[in-house]
């Protein structure tokens, strides 16, 4: 395994109970009540009109009311119900707040990319814009408990003890001292969830307190792909396994009948075809083999519309794909080409599952300089060991792994490549980019031509429909490697 | 919700604006702080129809988008609200209009400062029952100073006074603001 890939571990994490001190200042409606205090004063002055005096009033009475004590600290929890998690599942971000006393606290989360505040049933991914406006207000259940603010949840309370968010889910804003805030991920990575902005209102909500937290990173894999036919190669490594091989063995799929020779197991006689022939007969079965399957994910080209480029395509499609051949105790291996290449060597069950996903977790090396050189055909032996059908998700856009493609097939490995293009270049509609796109098209339709002409099969995948569809013309009988 | 309260909120600048007009036209400088005003009721809408400030980074987007996100922001910045106020209240002092006159532009400007608040906040009105009592009772000093003004002039002591507890109460008002 490239070392590499344990490297970013640290990265899932919760935030535990932290001490925060809020910045305090006069809210805008409070600046906007002494305006109309002084201008309304000096205006009285000035004119001599005591009308003005009244009219300032009732803005000098509610700021001479403003109390000066508020907290100095407060306890904040901020704890993900999960911290592994895939595109499009639902969490909440639960929050405590402890120590504010009666002050209201109203919550607002400032999303990072891909991270999408809202509930099962709540707005559309993509819909919710950070900040969005919903109500909110101080939160019920009173003041308090008014023990130090430095002490723990349990025995402080919540600023406000009432239940979760009082506004509608889906917006990412609140006001309660101990809260749930749902989102989701939309992309694969590690995500950070971008901060929460806490503001805390004195009763007369003139003055204010604001906080801001780093909230914490989440792991999100991708989402697996439909997939449950398999490719299988006609030649099979001689390692026991599940795929029904050519070759006679200790298998269950029965095969044929031939005569019985000392040794043979008895249990294996065939005694009806041995009543009609006057000889002994024996049943034979196909061995059973497993499959070497290396996984090369492209990651090179994210294009398109960001939660449907062909990378998250070539991710969900990959993990579809280790999934299927794990299942049935293949040795999986998995290939991530960007700037670098990275890798996970062949490995059986359900721990290689997870440091294949962790392997798409992991961003690009960018300290690495851009090589030139087609860098998959130098991985070591075990990386791409041979006779391995190697399943390529790739939108072919980089010339260097079409190279090193064509390469690997003529070394004698079975690849299939999986399409994954689903964009095009934009740009003007006039008649010159036109035609630039249009011999964008063939330069691509004469890369995948000259793809098959080298006997690699290529089948096409929009990431919509299963991926046993595109497979089905290789899934439905043995893929015949040749050398 | 929100959109009802910044509609309410439009609503009032509309009435506070058009109330300190009166009586139509206003002409020379009038005229000018009555467009101020009007400006800047609108652009105070603007501001809560706005919302609070985008935390995307504005790295990916194109001249124009990003021209457009630096006058939002600066529409974001500037106290148009405040700017609302102090206009509608100087442009009803340029004219001599009756005290009630001035008294219910007190009461609109009041009722748009808390509709502001609350669109601004995106909170609800129940957040103000604490407050209720105190506005209560600025009213009914508002009442008062109102009823005083309608009586008959007086030149004398009485005004001078009124005068400097104005002006005491400015300067009270001035050093609310210093501890925060």
């Amino acid at each position: 395994v490239d070392p590499r890939v344990d490297q970013p571990k640290a990265a899932s994490r919760t935030s535990g109970a932290r001490q925060a001190r809020p910045a305090w200042s006069l809210s805008a409606h409070a600046q906007r009540l002494i305006t109309l205090g002084l201008v309304g004063l000096i205006l009285a002055v000035i004119t001599r009109r005591p009308e003005f005096a009244g009219v300032a009033a009732p803005a000098v009475l509610l700021l001479a009311a403003r109390r000066p004590d508020r907290p100095g600290r407060i306890g904040v929890t901020v704890r993900p119900s999960a911290t592994e998690m895939t595109e499009g599942e639902h969490a909440d971000l639960r929050v405590t707040v402890t120590g504010a006393g009666e002050h209201s606290v109203d919550m607002l989360v400032h999303p990072r990319f891909a991270v999408v505040p809202g509930a099962p049933g709540g707005p559309a991914p993509g819909s919710s814009a950070p900040g969005d406006a919903v109500p909110s207000g101080p939160a019920p259940g009173g003041p308090a408990a008014s023990a130090p603010a430095a002490s723990a949840p349990a025995a402080d309370g919540p600023a406000a003890g009432g239940p979760a968010a009082d506004g509608p889910p889906g917006n990412g804003r609140t006001s309660s001292g101990d809260t749930g805030l749902p989102f989701h991920i939309t992309r694969t990575g590690r995500r950070s969830l971008g901060t929460l902005e806490i503001t805390l209102r004195d009763r007369l909500r003139l003055t204010e307190g604001h906080i801001t937290i780093e909230l914490p990173t989440v792991n999100c894999y991708p989402q697996p792909a439909a997939q449950r036919t398999r490719v299988v190669l006609s030649r099979l490594p001689s390692r026991l396994g599940e795929h029904p091989s050519r070759s006679s063995g200790e298998g269950v799929e029965f095969t044929g009948v031939r005569e019985f020779v000392p040794g043979d197991r008895q249990r294996r006689i065939n005694w009806p075809a041995t009543t009609r022939r006057g000889r002994l007969q024996l049943n034979t079965f196909a061995a059973e083999r497993t499959q070497n399957v290396v996984i090369i994910a492209d990651a090179s080209s994210d294009v398109g519309e960001p939660g449907a480029t062909p990378v998250d395509l070539a991710f969900r499609g990959s993990a579809a794909a280790a999934r299927a051949y794990l299942a049935v105790r293949d040795r999986v291996g998995f290939i991530v080409y960007q700037r670098s290449v990275r890798w996970v060597t062949p490995g059986l069950g359900a721990r290689q599952y997870y440091r294949i996903m962790n392997l798409m977790l992991a961003g690009p090396v960018l300290a690495r300089p851009l090589s030139r050189d087609p860098v998959i055909t130098r991985l070591p032996r075990a990386a791409l060991p041979p006779g391995s059908l190697i399943l390529v998700f790739s939108p072919l856009l980089d010339r260097r792994l079409v190279e090193t493609l064509r390469d690997l097939r003529e070394r004698g490995f079975s690849i299939l490549i999986v399409d994954v293009l689903n964009a095009e270049p934009s740009g003007r509609t006039d008649s010159l980019s036109g035609l630039a796109r249009r011999i964008w098209r063939m330069e691509q339709d004469a890369i995948r031509f000259s793809l098959r002409e080298l006997g690699i099969p290529l089948v096409r995948w929009d990431g919509v429909q299963s991926l046993d569809e595109p497979l089905a013309p290789y899934a439905k009988r043995v893929m015949v490697s040749r050398r | 919700v929100t959109a009802r309260i910044v509609g309410a909120a439009g609503f009032l600048a509309a009435l506070c604006v058009a109330w300190s007009a009166l009586p139509l036209p206003p002409t020379g400088i009038a005229a000018t702080i009555l467009a101020a005003a009007i400006a800047f009721g609108v652009l105070s809408l603007i501001r809560l129809m706005l919302g609070p400030e985008p935390v995307e980074p504005a790295g990916f987007l194109d001249p124009v988008q990003r021209s457009a996100r630096s006058v939002a922001d600066l529409i974001r910045v500037l106290p148009w609200a405040e700017g609302m106020l102090v206009a509608t209240l100087v442009l009803e002092a340029l004219h001599r209009s009756l005290p009630w006159h001035t008294g219910l532009l007190g009461v609109a400007l009041l009722s748009y400062l808390f509709a502001v608040h609350l669109a601004e906040s995106r909170a609800r009105l129940a957040v103000l029952r604490p407050q209720a009592p105190l506005i209560a009772a600025g009213l009914g000093l508002l009442a008062l100073a109102v009823g005083a003004a309608m009586l008959p002039a007086d030149t004398g002591s009485s005004a001078d006074l009124l005068a400097i507890l104005a002006g005491v109460a400015a300067v009270a008002v001035a050093g609310l603001v210093i501890p925060v």
